[in-house]
């Protein structure tokens, strides 16, 4: 007798899940994770740096605020979730076929789909929680003085939530490439330091072809008559167009991860 | 005994190149050993058996079910790769106790069942140390251990022996048996014909991606009888022990080596020649350095079956 579809969709949301608990564990563990940690930690250390220079110094500073959006985002938002998301993305798919683990995983009652979306979201919660930790006391720290101010927690919501979008779509595009090229790290570095990079830049519906786009779509506007490097050139789209293509673009890429991990007979020889 | 594994004309290509051709099967419960040199297709054979590949032409059935998408069927396979590859930063229990929550067993079980698997391979005392810092021959027991503690009805291992020192060898050999006595389905690969004779006598030959013959090994045992063996004897007195040896029957041939040191013989009697060797060397004094069987390997005698 066939299980009823709910049943068929249980049992899969339950294999994701056991794959997201095994990798969740494994993800934080990882030696890597203690090298992107420190690397996501860097904007801490800028931040203090800052904070000391302006305590220190007699001149006075730029404000915090401004210091965050342009320095801190900036470096957040252009580096740090592209670097994260492309390392831990493409080894979803990549690090069992070059560790030659795959085997342990395709021999289990898992099916491939689940192996994909439950090591996904396991290595997605690693990075956000990496991020989160990361802003938080970046923010905090530039602004130890205002720390009382409610306004600014609303503003650090915005930004963390740009960021944890950035991580879930980039992290889905990466898988992609992690499931279906070979030198996928390659692949990832020349979209995320080339494509993205220039193409965001581009007047006109071109820079629509960015997610670094949809996601700036979030930021709040710059100052009059005070340059911004986030904002720069930026054709904003309203936040609920963004928030769809982002959605859409990380169904579709992960969709597209499953389907090449389910149909691609990987070579595990040396 | 009915069949637990079926194949029908089971063929594989990797582009150009031919992994498997028209391979039709039917292995039942028992211990079936997978015998073939390097590269002859058993590792492919194995990975279609587990549905880690599709075959190109042909089927799988295992227990009359089809594999492909058959998740249900995966709880009742243990499949230990050929590869010596692991989750380097993972403890031995905690590779154990991942692997069997992806089979769905809840936390008591999974915790009994990994203890129970360690026990067996007697990795309990190393259960805690990174996978990293096992030795070959732990590192393989693990291996086999994730293969079992889910307690599957088939046991599929891909030269689970290798790497293994004689004493681990004769370990899992015993180990092998006892699941053959519980009335499981285990398939050895090997391309060490003493390692599967150790194990089983229901042999698969199979090279080139295509199955030589299947059936005891008495089978394959009297193909190199009849195929004569060559034995290279190093020696202070080559030609005094060749001479003595020439008058026997079972001598077929004998060469001397360029450096005056060492024979070569080819005999249609392995047993029969070493016994005589052996009893003119008490005999005779000769100071024997080295005594080799060149030709005694499994690629030998397929080379020797195909005609080569």
């Amino acid at each position: 007798m066939k299980p009823s579809r709910s049943a068929g969709i249980q049992s899969f949301l339950n294999a994701v899940g056991r794959v997201f608990a095994v990798f969740f564990r494994q993800g934080r563990k990882a030696r890597r994770t203690r090298f992107f940690f420190l690397f996501s930690f860097l904007p801490v250390a800028v931040s203090l740096v800052i904070k000391f220079n302006q305590f220190f110094s007699e001149k006075p500073g730029q404000e915090s605020g401004y210091l965050f959006t342009n320095l801190i985002m900036l470096f957040y938002l252009q580096m740090i979730i592209l670097i994260l998301s492309l390392f831990y993305g493409t080894s979803v798919c990549s690090e069992e076929v070059e560790g030659k683990t795959l085997p342990y995983l395709v021999t289990r009652p898992v099916p491939k789909p689940a192996v994909v979306l439950g090591k996904y979201l396991a290595y997605t919660a690693v990075m956000i929680w990496m991020v989160t930790l990361g802003l938080v006391l970046s923010f905090a720290v530039l602004n130890l003085d205002r720390l009382l101010d409610p306004s600014l927690y609303g503003l650090l919501g915005r930004y963390l939530g740009v960021l944890i979008l950035g991580l879930i779509a980039y992290g889905a595009f990466f898988t992609f490439l992690g499931s279906f090229l070979k030198r996928s790290i390659f692949f990832g570095l020349l979209f995320s330091f080339g494509w993205e990079n220039v193409i965001q830049y581009f007047p006109g519906s071109t820079q629509r072809l960015a997610i670094a786009h949809y996601l700036k779509s979030f930021l709040p506007p710059a100052s009059p008559g005070r340059f911004s490097f986030l904002t720069f050139r930026l054709e904003q789209s309203r936040p609920g167009i963004a928030l769809l293509m982002l959605l859409l673009i990380t169904a579709a890429f992960l969709a597209l991860a499953c389907l090449a991990f389910s149909i691609k007979e990987y070579n595990l020889e040396d | 005994m009915s069949a637990v594994i079926e194949t029908l004309k089971l063929s594989k290509w990797y582009g150009n190149v031919l992994g498997l051709s028209d391979v039709s099967l039917e292995i039942a419960p028992g211990v079936t050993g997978l015998l073939g040199p390097n590269g002859a297709g058993k590792s492919t054979f194995l990975k279609l058996i587990t549905g880690q590949i599709k075959p190109s032409i042909g089927s799988v059935r295992i227990f009359d079910q089809k594999i492909k998408n058959n998740q249900a069927l995966f709880s009742r396979i243990g499949f230990c790769p050929e590869h010596d590859s692991f989750y380097e930063d993972m403890t031995g229990w905690v590779f154990l106790t991942s692997l069997l929550k992806l089979q769905g067993f809840s936390s008591p079980e999974i915790e009994s069942r990994a203890a129970k698997a360690l026990d067996i391979v007697e990795l309990t005392a190393d259960q805690d140390r990174l996978i990293r810092a096992y030795s070959r021959g732990m590192r393989q027991r693990l291996k086999f251990a994730q293969a079992i503690a889910h307690e599957p009805d088939i046991i599929i291992l891909d030269e689970p022996l290798s790497g293994l020192d004689p004493l681990g060898k004769r370990k899992l050999i015993r180990l092998i048996k006892s699941y053959r006595d519980e009335g499981k389905t285990v398939i050895v690969s090997s391309h060490v014909l003493p390692e599967i004779e150790a194990l089983t006598r229901t042999i698969i030959l199979i090279h080139q991606g295509k199955v030589f013959a299947k059936g005891d090994i008495h089978y394959i045992r009297d193909l190199i009888e009849t195929h004569p063996h060559m034995v290279a004897v190093s020696c202070s007195d080559p030609r005094g022990l060749a001479g003595q040896l020439l008058g026997e029957e079972f001598v077929l041939k004998v060469h001397f080596g360029a450096d005056g040191r060492s024979f070569l013989v080819e005999t249609d009697n392995r047993d029969k020649f070493f016994g005589r060797l052996l009893s003119l060397i008490v005999k005779s004094r000769v100071e024997v350095e080295e005594i080799t069987s060149p030709d005694d390997n499994l690629q030998a005698v397929f080379d020797y079956l195909v005609g080569k």
